[in-house]
């Protein structure tokens, strides 16, 4: 019988929300926070044969303290393999074998583009961001994008004030245009609000489940376009006992994870 | 011939005003020793490259080194945002540098084609997206799109990187220059291997007969190599795997220091200005934040079985 604790935080609900996107034996590549804690709860739950890789060049890394960073020390001894941005960008991502990846962004619109580079004007920036990194050609080209996201006007827009990282780019048929491969795009967004995911037809966000505390109506009201609500709209299953019990005991046993709390994801 | 010499000799002999440089590391092995005695020789006008740069652009941004950017991302990773990147974009301090911008995918790609010879190469990144938009220093070059002469589908180009000198910090080299990489690599070999000459940072130099022992490890030959200079520690902040960690402390310092104008002069003073090679800020980081400290930064040994090459 599948219990649901209910002393769980709302960042905690976002990372099984992730997790239960992967499948048994899918190639994940993953950043740091959210994307690890997802990735490893599937794999100590539904999904052992998922397999994690890094894009600074490391396959399937068994860490003995979480990563810090895509290029974090522990990430070394152990892994199956490493390489660097050649071999993980290149041959295995533009080679077509990532399942999924998974991202996150400052601005993320109703097509699932995702902005990481200037707020603003490019040429005159309210605030100038990191840039593209790893994130666009991971949206270009695996096969399912899992986005995280915060749950307000800021971050989520109608449209993106940069498009770094492709989603549907300006809708249906626009990927298919630009010849990125068939069968790739985004497949949900993840906020501490809700569950969005993508109308094939329109290729718009969609809500699919809010999280227990919320409601539909709130849900809508939080999202800066029209936001369609799923004819199976439902409540969030909340995190499962065995879910939590992989991220508390194993994964992050100094709990982390609270850190998101004061980034914004309650 | 040994090509063994001080940073500061590899620098003022290699490095000159308006160089293209690439800058090897990612969180591992940057050649942190090089990139103080860049800002501490006060060269100009340069252009840098490397995927996903960090606090050493930052401070080579800061410092006033910097004219050109090739770019994918560049961040302090756990404290955030790059602030001398951001002051120098957002408000011209000291100068707006100018910045070319790419992906972890196209510039190591484009590196890589510089290390083969290749005028160019086809990437499946960046494609409908507004990184097609941004054309910088490069103009029409950045990229070019073409119809696929095989199958007439639309392949976009970018073009062959070919920098004029490349620093990289490693674990060991000969003393003519074969160098020796282990652990995350990011774009450092094809970095290294598309410039004309390259400077080799290591912890440790050791024998031709030991790089011999173990020659897959090799990632840059002799013969490429202009300059090989022994650091121990030269990668601090950074890691490099095998001999310490990263210094998250030091690195919040640096965020800390970055955040103002007069903190982030005040941080070159001390920790660049302020001592005249790495043995001194080795020496400094010891007396300022004592030996336990600098001893918990130090690699425990966890060694695997030893490879055999004999026939």
């Amino acid at each position: 019988m599948t219990t649901h604790p209910d002393d769980y935080i709302k960042p905690e609900l976002m990372a099984c929300c992730g997790a239960r996107e992967i499948g048994d034996g899918d190639i994940v590549i993953v950043g740091t926070g959210f994307p690890t804690m997802s990735a490893n709860i599937a794999k100590y739950t539904h999904a052992p044969g998922a397999t994690m890789l890094q894009e600074s060049g490391v396959f399937d890394a068994r860490p003995t303290r979480p990563a810090l960073s895509v290029g974090d020390p522990c990430l070394n001894p152990g892994a199956a393999m490493i390489g660097g941005l050649v071999e993980v960008m290149g041959m295995f991502l533009q080679g077509g074998w990532i399942d999924v990846g998974f991202l996150s962004g400052s601005q993320v619109d109703k097509f699932g583009n995702i902005n990481t580079t200037a707020i603003g004007d490019y040429h005159k920036p309210k605030s100038r961001l990191p840039g593209s990194g790893g994130a666009n050609p991971i949206g270009a080209l695996a096969k399912h994008v899992l986005i995280i996201a915060l749950h307000d006007t800021r971050s989520l827009a109608e449209r993106v004030d940069f498009i770094t990282t492709p989603g549907y780019l300006d809708g249906p048929g626009a990927r298919e245009r630009w010849g990125l491969p068939a069968g790739t795009g985004p497949k949900v967004i993840i906020t501490n609000k809700a569950v969005m995911r993508f109308d094939e037809a329109t290729r718009e966000a969609y809500l699919a489940s809010y999280h227990p505390d919320t409601s539909v109506d709130e849900v809508v009201k939080l999202t800066p376009w029209k936001l369609k609500v799923g004819d199976d709209v439902h409540e969030t299953e909340p995190p499962r006992a065995e879910e939590l019990k992989a991220l508390r005991e194993v994964l992050d046993p100094f709990r982390m994870i609270k850190i998101y709390e004061k980034r914004g994801y309650v | 011939m040994s090509k063994v010499m001080s940073t500061s000799e590899a620098v003022q002999r290699f490095v000159n005003d308006g160089d293209f440089l690439f800058i090897g590391g990612y969180i591992c092995r940057p050649p942190f020793a090089a990139v103080h005695e860049i800002i501490r020789q006060k060269k100009r006008d340069l252009t840098v490259t490397r995927s996903n740069a960090a606090d050493d652009f930052d401070m080579l941004i800061g410092a006033g080194c910097v004219k050109r950017f090739i770019a994918t991302f560049i961040s302090l990773g756990l404290y955030g945002l790059a602030r001398c990147y951001r002051r120098s974009l957002e408000k011209g301090i000291p100068h707006k540098i100018e910045i070319e911008e790419y992906t972890n995918l196209s510039l190591p790609l484009m590196l890589m084609a510089g290390a083969m010879g290749m005028p160019f190469v086809p990437v499946k990144d960046m494609l409908g997206t507004d990184l097609m938009k941004v054309k910088a220093f490069m103009g029409e070059n950045k990229y070019r799109m073409i119809e696929s002469p095989f199958d007439g589908s639309p392949v976009m180009l970018v073009p062959a990187l070919k920098p004029d000198v490349a620093i990289i910090h490693v674990q060991q080299a000969d003393e003519d220059g074969n160098a020796q990489m282990w652990g995350i690599g990011g774009d450092c070999k094809w970095g290294a291997n598309a410039a004309k000459k390259v400077i080799v940072s290591c912890e440790r130099i050791v024998s031709r007969e030991t790089i011999g022992k173990d020659p897959s490890r090799t990632i840059v030959p002799a013969f490429k190599v202009a300059a090989v200079t022994e650091e121990p520690f030269g990668a601090h902040p950074g890691y490099t795997p095998g001999f310490y960690d990263v210094d998250f402390s030091f690195g919040y310092t640096y965020q800390q220091a970055s955040n103002t104008e007069e903190g982030f002069q005040a941080f070159l003073e001390e920790w660049v200005f302020g001592v005249k090679d790495r043995v001194e800020y080795t020496q400094k980081y010891i007396q300022k934040f004592g030996y336990p400290q600098f001893k918990k930064l130090q690699a425990k040994f966890d060694y695997g079985y030893p490879v055999s090459y004999a026939f």
